[in-house]
């Protein structure tokens, strides 16, 4: 399966997907007008992925160190896709952010605190 | 009718439904909680940030306005003028701009920069700039130099004020009928700036003492800028200049030299 490729802009986070490698990467600032336009061609990425052949690890790194409100709706959504595979597939996530960006560390509590089976790490990065 | 088992299927798909809905509903409260949350805090700072910047906006403008006074003061103070008059041809400068139609910003800009007009003249020898009494022919052209002059010292800057100083410094002595120097343009070939600065500062100078002359009754130069009109001057400044004639006179009252 093609790995998925997306350029950041100054609304928008890199996405890198590889199904090679199992690793998915959101690097980046979140705030699009259309976020759930803008995330759909991820979510579907990721539907297929789990479809077709994953990996046996799989690993996400979310970097957000900015984000809208439907942002964090969409990594509910997103996070959903992960919760309905875990008990067939090995998934983590690390939720990554700055010490001092207290609206992502908030965030992070928050997919903790919804998603109790989940594996999601939340890892803090010195300013 | 149902059987047992498809109503069955049917009320689990009624409870998975209502589950996800609840479990939507309560992240959308949380969401929106953080999000006002965020919001407060972000317009918090953003208020903060601005008001840093109104202030640092203000100390640079405080610190331009200074300089520049200065920098005319400096060129003034050579020919033992008073700092109160480039004061007095700032405002007039001013005032001419506003009724002349230019915007709001570029008649702040016009007033910080027309009080340099003549700093050219710090590179005129003093026994020139100070003589009592009238320029020989040599004198003359040293001493017409210094539009040229200040023109050089301010050329190369790209700062928008420093560039309308340049400007006016270059261009004061500029007449509407062709017959000024250091280029000799004429009408509106002169930069309107150049056209303010110059009715400012003739209209100050000649009713303030200077070594070689008194200073002028007001009817005697009213009388010469009416004579100029269209001729050094250009004609709607001085219509304008006549028309507030009482603000003009008012801003040299203010700024008197006693």
């Amino acid at each position: 399966m093609k790995n998925l490729s997306i350029a950041p802009t100054k609304y928008t986070p890199s996405i890198n997907l590889d199904a090679n490698t199992g690793i998915f990467e959101i690097i980046g600032k979140s705030y699009p007008e259309n976020t759930f336009e803008f995330y759909q061609p991820m979510m579907e990425w990721v539907e297929n992925y789990f479809s077709s052949e994953p990996q046996e690890q799989t690993t996400v790194n979310l970097e957000i160190i900015y984000f809208n409100s439907s942002s964090s709706k969409l990594f509910f959504d997103f996070f959903d896709i992960f919760d309905a595979k875990k008990s067939k597939h090995a998934i983590c996530i690390n939720w990554i952010y700055d010490a001092e960006n207290e609206n992502a560390e908030e965030a992070g509590e928050d997919f903790i605190e919804d998603f109790t089976d989940l594996k999601i790490n939340l890892v803090v990065k010195d300013a | 009718m149902h059987s047992s088992e498809e109503f069955a299927a049917m009320q689990l798909h009624f409870s998975e439904t209502i589950d996800k809905l609840e479990k939507d509903l309560r992240r959308q409260t949380k969401i929106i909680q953080r999000s006002d949350h965020r919001q407060q805090k972000e317009y918090d700072e953003l208020q903060q940030k601005y008001k840093e910047i109104s202030v640092l906006s203000d100390e640079i403008e405080a610190t331009q306005r200074e300089v520049v006074f200065t920098m005319g003061a400096i060129g003034e103070s050579r020919s033992k003028e008073t700092g109160q008059h480039v004061k007095r041809v700032a405002e007039y400068s001013y005032l001419l701009a506003t009724h002349y139609g230019l915007d709001e910003t570029e008649c702040e800009m016009l007033r910080q920069a027309s009080p340099m007009h003549d700093i050219g003249k710090i590179a005129i020898p003093d026994a020139i700039l100070n003589k009592p009494g009238r320029f020989d022919a040599a004198e003359r052209k040293i001493m017409d130099t210094h539009a040229q002059l200040g023109f050089d010292l301010l050329q190369h800057s790209q700062r928008p004020l420093l560039k309308i100083a340049a400007t006016v410094a270059y261009e004061h002595h500029e007449k509407y009928d062709g017959t000024g120097y250091p280029q000799g343009l004429k009408g509106e070939e002169i930069h309107i700036h150049g056209r303010i600065t110059s009715l400012a500062d003739v209209f100050d100078a000649l009713g303030s003492p200077r070594v070689y002359k008194a200073a002028w009754e007001d009817d005697r130069i009213f009388q010469l800028l009416r004579e100029e009109r269209g001729k050094q001057f250009d004609p709607k400044l001085i219509d304008i200049f006549f028309t507030h004639l009482d603000k003009f006179l008012m801003i040299r009252d203010q700024f008197c030299d006693t």
